[in-house]
């Protein structure tokens, strides 16, 4: 329906330049990301890696380069711009489910650019969508008895996995993650990650910042982030140890590696 | 903490003098009065009809103002508008807006809107709902401006339009804020209510003034115990609902339906709509007639060399003296009381009664009562009002030290130390910043109502603002309601910078 004649990256950056206290937070940053593909990305603390997924996710306009969505500027009519919004799903570090309500509310809190206000007004008062929403938590291995609980009632593994069932009621076709595995044991850390890996198949493309170099089994691609610089971006299997030893060497991440 | 108490040394040097030995044994009869309340069912009938009254006025009065201030938070908080279009200005506009009808008076606005449209029941509601409405429209801003706006941001990036986000993630969350503050609001246009009518707006506060200015002690005492139990009966109300609503979720509202809370409230509001109506009829409200304004007696002949030849230093004076000193007053002895009365528990009980007695005891009554006894000047005013905000602020206290932790108080009490001082250092010392925090509030409030004990005063704006009017000054009139609210704002912000200071550095 839509696409330009090529087929267009999901999402593809130029130049990002964002600017910060003492020296740019990003600098002269490229990415690319085609659908299909899976791109962990890399870097210690204060890499960039946050600002990185905030420009990706629109949340940030860098002060100069380029950010396409499906091979398109950022809309300048309200409407166009959250159009593009809704196609991008955030997994954010801190899941942002909002506590007051319910499960299955905080899983329709997605579906709120398709519906508008009067239909985000019923899905406080009323249960919506719940097939939808059972399907939502059956994919991400929960019970839809949850559906009626309030947040605030589930365990730390149940809520990142709601946060989860929620990027799907959104059905984004770019999914960007920060850190998501970061509070989590490994072996759940594990498992998260396959459903997450899962989800990102063929029209699809995911882009997630990771702090544990060991869980890099299932991407196509790392993106190596340090001092606000693009150290590397390797098919996995280039991603070699001596490789990561470089970039998470010691010493203050500001100093660019490349200077 | 304890050391605004130290204005009770001069008080007891200054009150013998001012005392005229009189009434005491009015007092006496008063006081007495109290435990053989009149039981005629004419008296009773009357006092139940002028409650009814009373009550129905809080009722529409504070829904009114529930509405307008709802409408005119939402429309004065800094997220919405940056949310909706980029820029807050707007929302910095309609809050300076929103202090001019704030820093005036209910009691105020109930004189004026007397004056221009004469006596009928929508006075009273409307004097209640104008204040009431800005009040509860700052505060929900600010409750609104203090949320965490990660989810908004969260619901934002995945292409919600601005109003669904703004209903979804700020919505809940304010509720609580809403639902506490709205309950109490209620109790306070109740109290508002029967002031208003001590002024001759009509209820029961009407009915208390006539029947203590006949002297009618015990039929005083029965409207004063029959409005005791409505309050009671209110708070109880008030405080059920917030437990089913708002006690933390994980147990309370594990297994409830989706949305079923929410449903709820939307029945109680439902059922608020016709239970307004209804009381609206009762009272005969008719907000037509409030369009129909009356020419005021006496217009046009403006003396303004005679406004400026007020004596406004001592006016504004003699305001801030009565301010300060009810202030301390009520500040100092809450936590001194409650002190003294702690180890033993039927002197608690009666101390909370007291308390509630001078919350909904209208503060002119108190200074007509004090007037038996007393020479009218600023003590006795401030005596008056002192009390009043002694209630509120005791039961404020006493629900303060019943949800901080018993740990360190617990742990001195095995140590071996006295109650009095393990309560002291254990709960007080914790408790002492926010305490000192709403009193500071509390101080720019009673400012506000300095204006009610006008009559005893004898000095300052309210006395002179009275005059003024009921010489249809209107000039004077004018130009003090400017120099109160003026002095309010001041005084507003004055106690904003001390809250902010005592909360931030605790």
């Amino acid at each position: 329906m839509r696409a330009p004649v090529t087929v267009s990256a999901l999402l593809e950056l130029r130049g990002i330049l964002v600017p910060g206290r003492e020296r740019p937070r990003l600098d002269g940053v490229d990415l690319r990301l085609a659908p299909g593909e899976r791109v962990a990305l890399l870097g210690p603390s204060g890499a960039g890696k946050s600002t990185l997924l905030a420009v990706a996710n629109g949340l940030l306009a860098p002060a100069a380069g380029t950010v396409l969505w499906e091979g398109h500027p950022p809309a300048r009519s309200r409407r166009g711009r959250r159009r593009q919004q809704a196609r991008i799903g955030t997994l954010w570090q801190d899941l942002r489910l909002i506590e007051e309500l319910t499960v299955q509310q905080n899983l329709n809190a997605a579906r709120l650019a398709r519906w508008g206000w009067p239909k985000a007004l019923l899905n406080l008062l009323l249960p919506l969508e719940s097939e939808d929403c059972a399907a939502a938590l059956r994919t991400m291995d929960l019970d839809p008895a949850l559906l009626d609980q309030p947040v605030t009632a589930l365990s730390g593994g149940q809520r990142q996995r709601v946060a989860m069932a929620r990027l799907l009621r959104q059905d984004p076709i770019l999914l960007l993650a920060d850190e998501p595995l970061a509070s989590l044991d490994p072996r759940l850390a594990a498992e998260l990650l396959a459903l997450l890996l899962a989800q990102a198949a063929a029209p699809r493309a995911l882009l997630l910042s990771l702090h544990r170099p060991d869980l890099l089994d299932g991407f196509d691609r790392a993106v190596g982030l340090r001092g606000g610089r693009m150290v590397f971006d390797h098919p996995i299997a280039a991603v070699t140890t001596e490789l990561l030893a470089e970039l998470y060497r010691g010493g203050p991440a500001g100093e660019g590696t490349k200077a | 903490m304890l050391l605004p108490a130290l204005v009770l040394v001069p008080l007891a040097v200054l009150l013998p003098g001012l005392t005229h030995g009189g009434g005491w044994d009015l007092i006496g009869a008063f006081a007495a009065a109290a435990l053989t309340p009149s039981l005629d069912p004419l008296v009773l009938g009357s006092l139940l009809g002028g409650l009814g009254v009373t009550a129905g006025m809080a009722l529409l009065g504070w829904a009114g103002s529930l509405l307008l201030g709802l409408l005119l938070g939402v429309a004065s908080s800094r997220t919405v508008w940056r949310t909706l279009t980029g820029s807050a200005l707007p929302a910095a506009l309609i809050r300076r807006l929103l202090a001019i009808p704030r820093a005036i008076h209910e009691l105020i606005w109930g004189l004026l809107l007397l004056q221009l449209v004469g006596l009928q029941p929508a006075v009273a509601v409307l004097a209640i709902a104008l204040p009431f409405g800005a009040l509860v429209a700052r505060v929900l801003s600010d409750l609104l401006d203090a949320l965490p706006t990660a989810n908004l941001e969260a619901l934002r990036a995945a292409g919600a339009p601005a109003p669904a986000a703004l209903l979804t993630a700020l919505g809940p969350a304010l509720l609580p804020g809403v639902l506490s503050y709205g309950g109490y609001r209620l109790e306070c246009a109740l109290r508002s209510a029967t002031l208003l009518g001590v002024f001759g707006l009509g209820g029961l506060g009407t009915d208390l003034k006539l029947s203590l200015q006949s002297l009618e002690f015990r039929e005083l005492w029965s409207g004063l115990w029959l409005l005791l139990a409505v309050m009671l009966t209110l708070e109880a109300g008030v405080s059920l609902l917030r437990r089913r609503w708002l006690v933390p979720g994980r147990f309370v509202l594990a297994r409830r339906g989706v949305g079923e809370r929410s449903r709820e409230m939307l029945l109680v509001l439902a059922a608020l709509l016709p239970l307004c109506a209804l009381v609206g009829r009762g009272l005969g409200v008719n907000p037509a007639a409030l369009l129909n304004w009356q020419p005021l007696p006496g217009l046009g002949a403006g003396d303004w060399s005679a406004t400026l030849a007020l004596p406004w230093p001592a006016l504004v004076g003699g305001t801030l003296q009565l301010t300060a000193l009810a202030a301390t007053l009520a500040v100092g002895l809450a936590p001194v009381l409650l002190l003294l009365a702690a180890p033993n528990r039927w002197a608690r009980r009666s101390l909370q009664l007291f308390w509630a007695l001078g919350r909904l005891w209208p503060p002119p009554l108190s200074a007509l009562l004090l007037l038996f006894v007393l020479e009218p000047g600023v003590v006795t005013a401030a005596l008056a009002l002192g009390f009043h905000n002694l209630g509120i602020l005791g039961r404020l206290l006493l629900e303060g030290a019943g949800s901080t932790a018993a740990a360190a108080e617990e742990a001195l009490t095995c140590a071996g130390s006295g109650p009095r001082l393990a309560l002291l250092y254990g709960r007080f010392s914790g408790l002492a910043r926010p305490y000192l925090a709403y009193g500071a509030y509390r101080a720019d409030v009673m400012l506000r109502e300095s204006v009610v004990v006008g009559l005893a005063g004898a000095t300052g704006l309210g006395s002179q603002l009275l005059e003024s009017l009921s010489s249809f000054a209107w000039d004077q009139l004018l130009a003090l309601v400017a120099v109160y609210a003026l002095l309010t704002l001041i005084g507003e912000d004055l106690s904003d910078r001390a809250r902010r200071r005592w909360l931030a550095s605790g």
